[in-house]
């Protein structure tokens, strides 16, 4: 019932623009997401709509379709012979959000006619200006950690060279164009993120940038729901190793599907290092973490303020790159220095009252979420993990989440928080499977769980912050 | 199946603020975030009405412009005392809601006193925190002294009177105030936060004092000022068995802890929410033996006043001899001392539920009891036996 009268709330028009904007305008995401909806007029809880100029015309004509709708109810009423003319002018009136949905998907689709050949200009454009530019381009391909590499990388070879790398979610062909278009051409290393969403997207990406560098950071479950295989998840991402020369492709050997797919000559990392790099002693805590890093008769003591015993695998892939690209030793162990934590990534943050809060929110993948309960098993305190659980993790969702429970009851964590959803279930199986000996709190949503957790904490404790869905899975 | 429980706030008292800030930090955040508990919030105002809405469950509604006002607006809510206590919403569709337990946040006056105790008691329904004898007492400075001062444990010099002793014996009263020694505190004896207090040093001082003190009280306490003085005040939360938080001592910032110090600072020592969260020590840096002769006495204050669910025990100690003297035992400690119970190890949330589990465990055992009999009294009253009946 509320799901029927939330579609002829005036809030409606305004939510489908935002699903549409949230699902970055893909029909069959927006589709799935609209069909879960019980109340459209609580539909931006994470974020808000946007105004850009695709949505203003979106919601204008929204609107438009709306008042059009009930004009010709009110035009069929009155010149439809009756009994027509209320059968009629009911359907409209009772179907006029359908007709409002199906007006702005019908927009969509068009608009994509008009998008397609521009789309195509801008990625030309930017691949003729991407050959003439001199710099070195490293590709950052993976199921997981390409922001986290991307910014070691940006920051460790900025202590001797020129470099520019796209911010935030600029891993698309247009947003790699929009990039592309401000740089001052004296860049002497490019750094790309590459997104993967389906089958050939890191293909389309490398014949427009052709790196010179590769960066594999792994494959595991993140977006199989759209890939349906996790052999057509490593296809994608090792369309990388197409355009890139073996002995300049890093690959993640900790992520045992990546492995698997590297070839003689790749440079397998981990986080015992990489390349011609040696790491030791490694020691984290909430400050970050050191380790000695070795090389010949070299030998240096370093510290990151990035968090997390896997973190040395991509600081000593910076160290090696740095290394062949002629950095002293000097300038990589500054640049390792001058790392930190990334935004909502194992990033630590002080509450009142002592307590400490690791926003590890926009980590949601099963290799992420292995590295943050590691982290949080090597901290003092009491310890909460509080997760709603990952997305996209297609048929092996069962498996992911009851491996997470298992290793939380491993990591002995004092407290479990769930947000309840449909994967969450599996986590307690798997904590209870492994006799779990903590406490398992369930909670409806986030944000309530976030509230409630200033209740639930004391001085000292630690409360780690797993992964937060978007509106569209929650 | 989640319990409602109703959260009574506000009131006739001067403490009607800081009453909304307890009943929000940490009583209804954690009730709420509990998930246990349908909660109802019930504000008095200060003329006494009673109003019931959902949407005083947010502290914000308290924050905004005009919020006097649209309370006023709302209608004003009922009592039923069926088999329990019944709020009753009246309007169109008038609503009954029945109130399983009460979680009273009413500081001062009218809440804090013993009087809403008496009315809870009445309607037969668990409440947290102290019942009504240790309330009424608690709340009378010298009642308080009186009855731990009969039980052996120390408190300080004090003379006491009435406005009335005051007003026609005036010069007995300062005889008895001579034979104290200066510097003295000034004290309504019924009212908390340090309203209507003073430190004097000197006879024009006094009666100054005495004056302000008589403008907010009836009953006024006079008594010796402890030089130089460490304050240490100790929350205890418990039924037969108390156990003790952590013994806190008062930052000062002017020369006593007066009602600004308590709910008006805004330092970043406590760093937490509520309103006792940014003025003090805890642990207070006093030793570990002192700290536990404090916690001793604390609970033997507690146990003595008949104290149950929580209270705050206030001592004074002689910065030198280290000698200890009960001071005052607040029954509604503000904000519930959460920030104090934290260090503790006694989150909110645990902080909130056990005070509920204790209200729960006083009901049964109260309802064990037997408060009737059955007598042949009325049968036999009048009747027309020989010589009649003797009652």
């Amino acid at each position: 019932m509320i799901h029927w009268l939330s579609r002829r709330h005036p809030q409606y028009i305004r939510s489908l623009v935002y699903m549409l904007q949230a699902s970055e305008y893909n029909i069959v995401d927006f589709l799935k997401w609209h069909e879960r909806v019980k109340d459209f007029r609580h539909i931006e809880k994470r974020k808000h709509l946007m105004f850009t100029p695709k949505t203003i015309i979106l919601f204008t004509l929204g609107w438009i379709a709306l008042l059009a709708t009930l004009g010709c109810a009110a035009f069929a009423f009155y010149h439809v012979a009756s009994p027509w003319n209320y059968l009629l002018s009911a359907l409209l009136v009772f179907e006029a959000p359908l007709i409002v949905m199906v007006s702005l998907l019908f927009f969509v689709v068009c608009i994509r006619f008009v998008q397609y050949p521009v789309e195509q200009f801008l990625i030309a454009r930017t691949r003729k200006r991407l050959s003439a530019h001199r710099g070195i381009k490293i590709a950052i391909a993976g199921s997981f950690g390409k922001t986290s590499m991307r910014e070691i990388l940006k920051t460790v070879l900025s202590e001797g060279r020129k470099v520019a790398a796209p911010g935030e979610s600029y891993n698309t062909p247009l947003g790699i164009a929009r990039f592309v278009k401000e740089l001052q051409s004296d860049e002497d290393v490019l750094i790309f993120e590459l997104g993967e969403y389906y089958p050939g997207d890191v293909r389309k990406l490398t014949q427009m940038i052709r790196p010179e560098w590769g960066i594999v950071t792994g494959v595991n479950e993140a977006h199989l729901e759209k890939f349906g295989m996790l052999e057509k998840t490593a296809d994608t991402i090792f369309e990388l190793a197409e355009s890139v020369g073996a002995s300049r492709l890093y690959v993640n050997g900790e992520s045992e599907l990546a492995r698997a797919r590297s070839k003689n000559g790749n440079i397998l990392y981990t986080r015992a290092g990489a390349g011609e790099w040696q790491v030791e002693n490694p020691t984290t805590d909430l400050l970050g973490i050191t380790f000695t890093l070795l090389k010949d008769d070299v030998s240096m003591n370093v510290r990151s303020g990035v968090c997390g015993l896997h973190i040395p695998g991509p600081l000593s892939v910076a160290a090696d790159i740095a290394s062949r690209l002629g950095l002293t030793n000097h300038e990589i162990s500054d640049g390792i220095a001058k790392t930190k934590p990334f935004a909502h990534r194992l990033e630590p943050k002080q509450w009142p009252d002592d307590i400490t809060f690791i926003d590890d929110s926009y980590n949601g993948n099963s290799d992420g979420a292995r590295a943050a309960i590691e982290f949080l098993a090597s901290l003092q305190g009491r310890r909460f993990y509080v997760t709603p659980g990952l997305v996209e993790a297609g048929t092996r969702v069962m498996e992911v989440h009851e491996s997470i429970g298992r290793k939380l009851a491993e990591a002995h964590i004092e407290k479990v928080v769930l947000i309840r959803n449909s994967v969450t279930p599996h986590i307690e199986s798997g904590l209870r499977a492994a006799s779990f000996k903590g406490e398992i709190l369930w909670y409806d949503d986030m944000q309530f769980c976030l509230s409630a957790l200033r209740s639930l904490t004391t001085p000292g404790d630690i409360v780690l912050i797993q992964n937060d869905w978007p509106d569209q899975y929650a | 199946m989640q319990k409602t429980i109703a959260v009574i706030f506000g009131g006739k008292s001067a403490e009607h603020d800081v009453s909304i800030i307890t009943a929000h930090i940490p009583i209804i955040d954690s009730l709420l975030a509990s998930g246990q508990f349908e909660v109802w919030p019930v504000y008095i105002s200060k003329d006494g009405a009673w109003y019931a809405d959902k949407a005083m469950n947010d502290l914000s509604f308290f924050k905004q412009d005009g919020w006097e006002g649209k309370v006023g607006g709302m209608r004003k809510t009922g009592l039923l005392f069926d088999n329990g206590l019944k709020l009753v919403l009246p309007g169109l569709f008038s609503k009954t809601i029945s109130i399983d337990i009460v979680f009273s946040a009413m500081h001062g006056t009218y809440g804090e006193d013993g009087s809403l105790m008496g009315l809870l008691r009445m309607a037969g329904v668990p409440f947290i925190g102290c019942d009504i004898f240790a309330s009424a007492v608690a709340m009378d400075k010298v009642l308080t002294k009186q009855i731990v001062a009969s039980e052996g444990m120390p408190i300080v010099p004090y003379v006491w009177f009435t406005r009335t002793q005051w007003e026609e014996e005036k010069q007995l009263v300062i005889k008895k105030i001579k034979k104290l020694t200066v510097p003295l505190f000034v004290k309504p004896v019924h009212l908390g936060s340090s309203i209507g207090m003073a430190k004097v040093k000197n006879d024009t001082e006094l009666e100054n004092a005495i004056e302000v003190a008589l403008h907010y009280d009836d009953k006024v306490l006079v008594e010796n000022a402890i030089e130089p003085l460490i304050e240490i005040t100790l929350p205890i939360m418990g039924n037969d068995e108390p156990r003790v938080a952590e013994c806190e001592r008062p930052l000062n910032k002017t020369e006593f802890f007066d009602f600004s110090d308590k709910y008006l600072s805004s330092g970043k020592k406590g760093g937490g929410s509520g309103a006792n969260s940014a003025y003090s020590e805890v642990p207070a840096k006093i030793g570990d033996e002192l700290s536990n002769k404090v916690k001793e006495l604390g609970v033997c204050v507690y146990k003595a006043l008949g104290c149950e669910g929580i209270a705050r025990v206030d001592f004074l100690i002689h910065a030198d001899t280290k000698e200890i003297y009960m001071n005052e035992v607040n029954t509604l400690p503000g904000s519930l001392y959460h920030h104090n119970w934290k260090k503790a190890g006694v989150s909110n949330m645990e902080l909130v539920l056990e005070l509920v589990r204790l209200a729960e465990e006083r009901f049964a055992r109260q309802k064990a009891t037997a408060y009737t009999f059955h007598s042949d009294i009325l049968r036999k009253v009048g009747s027309s036996g020989k010589g009649g009946s003797k009652l």
